[in-house]
């Protein structure tokens, strides 16, 4: 897979416009049940790319059964649903698809930024998780000292 | 993608924060009220306890409030574009988010297979090919791409362009525009055939699905014959232990009476085949006029024909083979069958005539009576009327066959000179072993089908070559040159049309309109009529030409396509033509006329279909060999040209197609299969008989 040909997490942050979006859906709901690869990946790839998210949950969906479907397209999937989920905040299957990625295309441009941005992400919720535990810890801190405090004043 | 931005002014940063957080669920405000709150109630616990000595507590929260207060902390600690505490709450918690999850999750062992994709183009080019081009092409996408301005070599040259003279940088930006335009067409190209092997492979993959359920289907569809028959069988047991039990009571009842009405039931107890032929011309009364009681019990068998419908053959493929036998050991020159794998009637040059049981591929019986061979024939459900050489016309009742296709158990078997029954098929095994098949078919020859023959219409006085019924209404074509009506419920000729009287009047009524039947070089036909009649064409005109080639009749409609080329309608209320179709310049051989269409095969080689509203040509087409009988049903019509297929035009698509022996035989293949002389269909199911006397069944 060139590299040229897979998109930077950027350019799922650019939503399509509506009459756009709405070209690929109809287009997807008129192929109905025999719908063709392209057209379930163009309107899965168009409401990944929106804003709305059980628009991006649609589309992440969309984009698995194109890959239990289609072996031929796998790859490129793997890279479309760790994008889908980044945006999602799903970091970890992001990651999960990301990795297994990379562990067949190492020099893959496109994931490997991904990567990073999941690493940033990642990194930043394990700082919130930090404070919240810390808070929690100073809170409990607090209040048993008190408890004690108040243990040893009654004595 | 907020990144924290550096800021010193509190206030600066507390709107940036704002600005850039305009999705995050927490409000900076709402924190500081947390942080609030959270400082008061300590405050207010501590100091409710110990006022004095827990300074170093409130001190450390307030502390933590005023650092809590600072913009800067909050960012660091709240401010995520896409990931703040309610998101991980939500994904961890809520329904909808688990079901998603479910649904989409992959387990690994899918992750692992993931090969090598070799396709012409990514999904990505194909998602740009296939969003709408906006006019000013670099539009949307070339617009947003050029935003992020990555990747993007198209960007880049633009930029590059930006530099020269402004009429060059138009050209060389709409030669840009063009060149990805041309992009786009090849990478749509390649979708396109993507697309198609696409389908192909679904088209396949349905195919195999197709022949499982078609297997299944013929499966079924023997199962149901075979019980149908089953029940038939039942059915006439029943009957007859009924008609015992009744005679046993007769009979004690009867024995004291006089000798009249012992009489009386001896007459009703003599088996049907007493009621010979000559009997019937006698007394030209109506078929169901028979005696009851007879009539009772031969017709028994007809309320339990056909309860179904066989299918199998509208789901075959194309051109497929469903049967094929030696029916005969000499030309074909007529066959008829009612249904789709129901009765078929034979006729050949070897003056006989065979009833085909079409499900089992086996002979019923043969239809005797006639002098000479065959012309014509036609079979509607239970009746079949043959038209023979020996200017005779006979009608017979199908019903009346004693014929068992399951069990061949003949006490008197007559040992026959021909046996051609031929079992040769692939689909349809018939129960009974061949060798037993021959000689009860030819025992059913003489024995079943004795008791069905009606009556014989006989006003003729050549032999009659075209016939066709419906209804109480039967029209026969002569080569005494005269059609004649007859009423079948009174078994009477009740009108005789002149052909020739009526082209004689066409001719001076309206000279022009004979005029054009005549060929350019006018050559006159010696005998055939009077000096008036002009055959069509000279070179077809010969001895095998029936000079009433074919006819059909409908309520009080008539056509009839005669050795002059000429289709006439007939009005049979006045007798009188009110149109003739002209423009076929050989003898017709084959007509037949739905509600808008009337289709003629000719020995000048043509199918013609005409529009009977207007009396125009609606359509023509042209084979190699004159046509010597033509049928057609909803959506094929089926000729016989001269050739060993049978040539199928498809209306709905206008194909052409060939359908038979000749298809499927290559040059090994000895001998080769004779031409095909007569031709049937009917929804979907053609049946061929050729030269050589062999009857083919197709699905077509």
């Amino acid at each position: 897979m060139g590299n040229e040909k897979l998109p930077y997490a950027a350019d799922a942050e650019s939503p399509l416009k509506p009459a756009e979006l709405q070209v690929l859906r109809s287009q997807y709901e008129k192929e109905g049940e025999y719908v063709s690869l392209q057209t379930k990946f163009n309107y899965a790839w168009g409401l990944i790319k929106s804003t709305n998210r059980p628009d991006q949950q649609l589309g992440v969906q969309l984009l698995s059964e194109i890959f239990r479907a289609s072996p031929d397209r796998r790859r490129e999937c793997l890279y479309y649903l760790a994008l889908g989920n980044y945006k999602l905040g799903n970091y970890g299957e992001a990651r999960r698809y990301n990795d297994s990625l990379l562990d067949l295309e190492g020099g893959n441009l496109q994931a490997q930024s991904l990567r990073q941005l999941i690493d940033e992400k990642v990194a930043k919720d394990g700082m919130i998780g930090m404070a919240i535990a810390g808070g929690v810890a100073v809170a409990a801190g607090v209040l048993g000292s008190l408890a004690i405090g108040a243990a040893r004043r009654k004595r | 993608m907020a990144s924290t931005p550096p800021s010193s002014n509190p206030q600066d940063s507390g709107l940036a924060y704002r600005d850039n957080n305009e999705n995050s669920i927490l409000d900076p405000r709402q924190l500081e009220a947390l942080g609030r709150t959270a400082y008061t109630t300590a405050s207010q616990l501590i100091s409710a306890h110990e006022p004095i000595t827990s300074e170093h507590y409130r001190n450390a929260l307030n502390s933590m409030h005023r650092s809590l207060r600072r913009p800067a902390l909050q960012r660091s600690v709240f401010s995520f574009a896409q990931a703040n505490p309610a998101q991980l709450l939500r994904q961890n918690f809520n329904v909808t988010e688990i079901e998603h999850r479910a649904l989409t999750y992959l387990p690994d062992s899918l992750l692992k297979q993931v090969p090598e994709s070799n396709s012409g183009f990514s999904l990505l080019d194909g998602f740009k090919a296939s969003l709408p081009e906006a006019d000013d092409d670099s539009g949307s996408e070339g617009r947003r791409r050029r935003k992020h301005g990555r990747h993007n070599s198209r960007g880049r040259r633009l930029l590059e362009d930006e530099k020269g003279p402004p009429q060059l940088r138009d050209l060389k930006r709409s030669k840009g525009r063009l060149d990805h335009r041309l992009e786009m067409m090849g990478i749509r190209k390649t979708m396109c055939s993507a697309e198609i092997k696409e389908i192909d492979a679904k088209i396949a993959n349905l195919s195999t699905m197709r022949s499982v359920v078609l297997d299944r289907l013929a499966g079924l569809e023997q199962e149901e014959h075979d019980l149908e028959q089953e029940i038939m069988e039942m059915a006439e047991k029943v009957e007859d232990m009924q008609e015992q039990a009744d005679e046993e009571e007769a009979r004690s009842s009867v024995t004291n009476e006089d000798a009249g009405s012992v009489k009386r039931e001896d007459e009703d107890g003599e088996p049907p085949g007493f009621m010979s032929a000559s009997i019937y011309e006698k007394l030209p009364k109506e078929p169901s006029s028979l005696p009851s009681s007879t009539k009772g019990k031969r017709r028994k068998p007809t309320g339990y024909r056909k309860t179904s419908m066989p299918v199998l053959h509208e789901h075959l493929d194309s051109g497929s083979r469903i049967r094929e036998m030696q029916a005969h050991n000499d030309i074909i020159t007529a066959l008829d069958f009612d249904a789709p794998f129901g009765t078929l009637v034979t006729a050949a040059m070897d003056d006989t005539v065979r009833v085909w049981d079409l499900n089992a591929g086996r002979c019923m019986g043969m239809l005797e009576g006639h002098l000479s061979s065959v012309r014509c024939l036609q079979v509607e459900d239970n009746l079949v009327a043959t038209g023979s050489m020996d200017a005779s016309i006979r009608l017979w009742d199908l019903s009346q066959a004693e014929y068992n296709p399951n069990q061949g158990t003949s006490i008197n078997a007559k040992p026959s000179a021909s046996s051609e029954d031929d079992e040769s098929d692939a689909l349809f095994t018939p129960t009974t072993s061949s060798a037993n098949g021959e000689e009860i078919g030819e025992y059913a020859a003489s024995a079943s089908t004795e008791n069905c023959h009606l009556f014989t219409l006989e006003s003729h006085v050549d032999s009659v070559t075209a016939l066709h019924f419906r209804g109480n209404t039967l029209v026969s074509g002569s080569a005494d040159k005269t059609l004649r009506q007859w009423d079948l419920e009174r078994g009477r000729c009740v009108q005789t049309l002149d052909v020739l009287w009526a082209a004689a009047q066409a001719s001076t009524i309206n000279p022009a309109q004979n005029a054009g039947a005549k060929t350019p070089t006018g050559a006159e036909s010696a005998g055939t009529g009077g000096g008036w009649w002009k055959p069509a064409a000279g070179r077809v005109m010969n001895a095998e030409a029936d000079f009433v080639g074919a006819l059909q009749v409908f309520d009080a409609a008539l056509a009839a396509g005669t050795a002059d080329g000429v289709v006439r309608l007939w009005d049979l209320r006045s007798g009188m033509v009110h149109r003739s179709l002209v423009g076929h310049t050989g003898p017709v051989t084959s007509l037949q006329f739905d509600d808008v269409y009337l289709v003629t095969g000719s020995r000048d080689r043509s199918i013609r279909i005409w529009d009977l509203r207007t009396g125009g040509i609606y359509d023509a087409f042209a084979y190699d060999a004159p046509i010597s009988s033509m049928q057609f049903d909803a959506r094929r019509i089926a000729a016989a040209a001269g050739e060993d297929v049978v040539k199928v035009y498809d209306k709905t698509d206008g194909r052409q197609w060939d359908c038979g022996a000749g298809v499927l035989a290559d040059d090994q293949t000895t001998p080769k299969p004779s031409i095909v002389e007569k031709v049937r269909i009917k929804d979907g199911y053609l049946v061929e008989g050729r030269r050589d006397g062999v009857v083919g069944v197709w699905s077509c």
